[in-house]
């Protein structure tokens, strides 16, 4: 002990080997006015706290608030969440609806209390607490297996040092002890800094690369360690496939059987063709488009023979069928393509093709209402316009660019003003099936546009037809005065204001070229007017 | 295994006007110490490196089998229309239940002063946690995209902008079970500090002492902390006993509060509850007797003790049985056609093998307890104990299966087969249990030695009175 005294003193700890004697000595410590004692025991010994003397814990008031704080939150995080940040609809249930929040806020309850309850009681024990003077003893170590000490603290009001010593001698021991300072360092080794740094640093490392990217631009496409569901593997057409045993990404039709939406019931609707009529002229042809529409359709093997030796040459012969040679010759559009077209039809009338001996349907199996010309005018807008002109004329951008390059390939597409389209010679039947087949370099629309729609572009080119070309005869008796006078205002009006744009002209450049530009505006000029009969 | 109880070791008897010592022999606190202690300071005997090899391979199959379904798909598994949860779903149920046998013995039977739980709730929390870490893997993986796992939190996501739905009790369920785990770890934890301190006071080792001294939080036996140790312990009990109970009731909502016939029935929480700590107690027999044997702690977990949790399997066992009947009951007499079908189904349809295995492990097996001699015997208890798992597996099998593959719909009805990696998975979560368990039995305190200690101190105090 002598050795001890220049150390500071923390206080006197005495050992016992029994339950019963650290209480009696408890009991005369807390008597004889000491109140800076303590026990330490290898398990919990009941009536200590009355023998030394200890106030009951605060810790259930701490739990008790941890608990409602769980509670609480756990209410209004759901209500928040559930009924006003993001209100969900479920069942009809009304968006607060509490009984249903009731098991998340007892769950919450118990973990927040027993948070309150955990880390209440190392707080307020002051542990976690690696350095005691009490460890200095070597002795002390039996404290947490079989042996029972009682402490005085030195900052005890009434400490003596001696006095101490003695009221614990005269206890039941065999071991009274000075606890003083511990002379090794209490610096943590240096390793363990290094080490803790590091960690520490490596782990921020993917943190800042996430917030980097957070807050960054990149052109690159985002990474993904996993992809989203917007990310669909799913195989293109024509692509290869492990799953299948053909190889095809693609699934051929089941034998049998007809897609939804593909079941195609009216043929003359589909062909455009008088198929009563067809069977009784050319029964294989129609057979054939009977199957080419109708896969359920079974023929008797013979025909089925035919079938497929026929089949695809008769498809593109049949568009190819009324090609005219002379219609290859370029030149511009609107005008040369009646003279071409005159030829063709000479040549047509020298032998006829299986487009002119086709029972065509000469009328339009469509209701002809505002709405149809109206659906029809949008698909020509869409499909047709882009070459033939929103006119119809052929001027369409495709064309106008073409002609521009002077593209070598490009065949001009036809006006649809001229009289070999008009229906008495150009029936709306074989006016459908060009627009789903094709010709020349046009190619068929029935993979874009619904036979529907493909009969309301019909309509609407008879429209249009009509709004270039119509006579007065075809007007009302008592509207034609009006309208001629109408049109002569019109005229008129157009007159002078190419004129003036000449008069214009002249003085500014003396040398200008003829415009193609005001030349369509005068042929066009009469249209509004015959539209509107 | 022990066939025949040592002389002086059976205190299953009952002696008027004594209580039966709970602490054999002529053991004192040193004794408890060393005993526990040895158990981790000596050398890992054969069987405990054997034991480990296996279930260490084991749990690395489970490893594999993870990755291979994170890298191909939920298709690895036999879920398939109608039967999407299948054994994920059954092996989360079974592991979640195994648990709350711990959470019994730590908690209620503390709160009811049962003293004889102090020598086997240690290990009984650990195979709580362990169960619960287990049981935990399995919706993690079965979302399908486990890496997106954490949607399961309320956070204030920037991917979804929006919000976990808290009528589900499939959210309930999320945080019922992830505060269990919590809940049971502190309170395992807690219980172990002043026991960790024992081996940092005894460990001669500088790195050992200094590991235990960390974990054990300079914890000195002040008798304030303890007074307070106490008060946040029974605290702990007070709010763990609940939540035990709330947790396979959360559970069973998962089932009951759908429409599925056979699901949607009321009786579910208490059913699954008295299911859990049946299969609960089961396993912690199963790991125990080989456990007191091996590591040689027959004083302190006594034939008394098996005797007890033989009595709790029989009782829940019996009351497990009893939910079955009522189901059918119910099922007849509520005369709705899908309900008579789906227990028609049940015990006569295509599972009916599953059904009877689970009635054979579950309601008949149990009912051997009620022969003393059966309950004594510690490899009649393992035996029945394993039948009883056995069972237990197969109930949530039968829930979850014959309920699905026969819904409203007949068009839609399927008979479900598992694949190999259904079968792996189950059986590498056994791995993932037993490696943690036993490296528990060598790194911590198998038994709590100062609760134990304090009940060796009231036997003293008892014995001296008795000498009046």
């Amino acid at each position: 002990m002598s050795e001890n005294n220049e150390k500071k003193v923390h206080g006197v700890m005495a050992e016992y080997t029994s339950v019963d004697t650290l209480l009696d000595a408890c009991r005369r410590v807390r008597d004889a006015g000491y109140e800076k004692t303590d026990a330490f025991t290898p398990f919990p010994v009941h009536g200590i706290d009355k023998a030394l003397g200890i106030k009951p814990t605060i810790l259930p008031w701490i739990v008790l608030g941890a608990g409602l704080t769980g509670t609480a939150t756990a209410l209004v995080m759901q209500v928040w969440m559930n009924a006003i940040d993001y209100p969900y609809i479920i069942s009809g249930k009304p968006f607060i609806s509490l009984p249903a929040f009731m098991p998340v806020a007892f769950e919450l309850t118990v973990l927040f209390s027993s948070f309150g309850a955990f880390f209440g009681m190392w707080a307020l024990n002051g542990l976690p607490k690696f350095s005691n003077p009490v460890f200095t003893d070597p002795r002390f170590d039996r404290v947490t297996d079989d042996r029972f000490f009682l402490y005085i603290d030195s900052k005890d009001g009434q400490f003596q040092r001696a006095d101490v010593e003695k009221i614990l001698g005269d206890t039941d021991t065999d071991y009274v002890q000075t606890v003083v300072d511990d002379d090794s360092s209490d610096k943590v080794p240096k390793p363990f800094f290094m080490i803790w740094g590091l960690v520490v640093g490596l782990s921020m490392v993917p943190l800042l690369i996430v917030l980097k990217m957070r807050v960054s631009h990149s052109s690159q496409p985002r990474f993904h360690v996993f992809y989203d569901m917007d990310f669909s593997p799913a195989k293109g057409a024509q692509q290869y496939s492990t799953l299948f045993r053909d190889g095809r990404s693609m699934r051929p039709d089941v034998p049998g059987t007809v897609a939804r939406g593909e079941m195609q019931a009216d043929l003359d609707f589909m062909t455009g063709i008088d198929m009563d009529a067809l069977s009784m002229i050319d029964q294989p042809r129609a057979e054939r488009l009977v199957r080419k529409f109708n896969p359920l359709y079974v023929a008797d093997a013979q025909a089925e023979q035919e079938a497929t030796a026929e089949a695809e040459p008769q498809q593109a012969g049949s568009g190819d069928g009324d090609e005219p040679g002379g219609e290859t010759t370029s030149g511009d559009a609107a005008a040369d393509s009646p003279a071409t077209d005159s030829d063709a039809n000479e040549k047509a009338e020298a032998e006829p093709s299986v487009m002119d001996t086709t029972p065509w349907l000469g009328k339009n199996p469509l209701v002809l209402t505002e709405e149809v010309l109206e659906n029809g005018r949008k698909n020509f807008g869409i499909y047709c316009s882009v070459c033939h002109g929103m006119n119809g004329y052929g001027n369409g951008l495709v064309n106008v660019r073409a002609q521009k390059i002077l593209a070598q390939t490009w065949v001009p597409p036809s006006s649809l003003h001229q009289d070999t389209l008009y229906a008495d010679k150009y029936p709306d039947g074989k006016l459908f099936s060009t627009i789903s087949n094709g010709i020349r370099k046009m190619p068929g629309y029935s993979g874009q546009i619904k036979a529907r729609d493909r009969w309301a572009i019909v309509a609407y080119v008879r429209a249009l037809q009509l709004s270039q070309n119509a006579s007065i005869d075809q007007i009302d008796e008592g509207q034609r005065e009006s309208l001629l006078q109408e049109q002569a205002a019109v005229k008129k009006t157009i007159m002078e204001q190419a004129e003036a744009e000449a008069a214009k002209a002249k003085t500014k450049t003396s040398e200008s070229e003829d415009d193609a530009a005001p030349e369509p505006e005068k042929d066009s000029a009469p249209a509004p007017e015959k539209d509107s009969a | 295994m022990s066939l025949a109880i040592p002389n002086g070791l059976d205190n299953s008897v009952e002696q008027p006007g004594e209580r039966a010592p709970l602490v054999l022999g002529d053991t004192t606190y040193h004794d408890i110490t060393e005993a526990v202690c040895q158990v981790a300071e000596r050398k890992p005997s054969a069987g405990w490196v054997f034991g480990f090899l296996i279930s260490f391979a084991l749990l690395q199959w489970l490893g594999i089998c993870i990755l291979y379904l994170i890298y191909t798909g939920v298709g690895v598994w036999g879920n398939q229309s109608p039967v999407f949860w299948g054994w994920p779903i059954v092996n989360f149920v079974f592991w979640v239940g195994i648990g709350h046998a711990g959470t019994l013995i730590s908690a209620i039977l503390f709160l009811f002063r049962q003293e004889w739980r102090t020598s086997i709730n240690r290990a009984a929390e650990a195979m709580t946690i362990f169960a619960v870490a287990c049981a935990g893997t399995f919706p993690g993986i079965h979302v399908g995209r486990a890496w997106l796992a954490f949607w399961l939190a309320p956070y204030p996501s920037l991917n979804l902008w929006m919000w976990p739905q808290f009528r589900s009790p499939l959210l309930w369920d999320v945080f019922a079970v992830s505060t269990y785990g919590t809940v049971s770890l502190l309170f395992w934890y807690m219980g172990m500090v002043p026991d960790l301190a024992t081996f940092r006071d005894r460990s001669t080792n500088k790195w050992r002492r200094m590991a235990y001294g960390l974990l054990s939080l300079g914890w000195s036996g002040s008798s304030r902390h303890w007074m307070r140790y106490e008060k946040a312990y029974a605290l702990l009990a007070a709010f763990a006993a609940p939540l035990v109970l709330s947790v396979h009731t959360i559970v069973s909502f998962d089932f009951a509060v759908s429409q599925v016939p056979g699901w949607h029935t009321t009786i579910f929480p208490p059913y699954f509850v008295a299911g859990a700590i049946f299969s609960g107690f089961a396993m912690v027999l199963t790991l125990m007797i080989p456990a007191r044997t091996m590591l040689g702690l027959e004083k302190l977990i006594t034939i008394r003790h098996l005797d007890n949790m033989c009595k709790i399997i029989l009782a829940t066992g019996s009351i497990v049985g009893l939910a079955y009947g009522t189901e059918f009951f119910i099922a007849w007499y509520g005369q709705v056609q899908e309900e008579k079908f789906a227990f028609t189904n049940r015990a006569f349809g295509p599972y009916w093998w599953a059904y009877w295995t689970m009635v054979t492990c579950n309601v008949i097996s149990p009912q051997l307890f009620w022969f003393k001699k059966l309950r004594t015997t510690p490899w009649i208890i393992v035996l029945i104990c394993i039948f009883v798992n056995i069972g237990m597996w197969f109930e949530r099998f039968v829930i979850v299966v014959t309920s699905l593959s026969r819904d409203y719909l007949p068009s839609a009805w399927s008979y479900f087969t598992p694949t190999w990696v259904d079968v792996s998975m189950l059986i590498g979560s056994f791995g993932l249990f037993f490696t943690l368990f036993l490296l528990f039995c060598r790194l911590m305190p198998v038994i709590n030695m100062a609760e134990t200690k304090s009940t060796l101190a009231k036997q003293y105090h008892m014995t001296q009175h008795g000498d009046h």
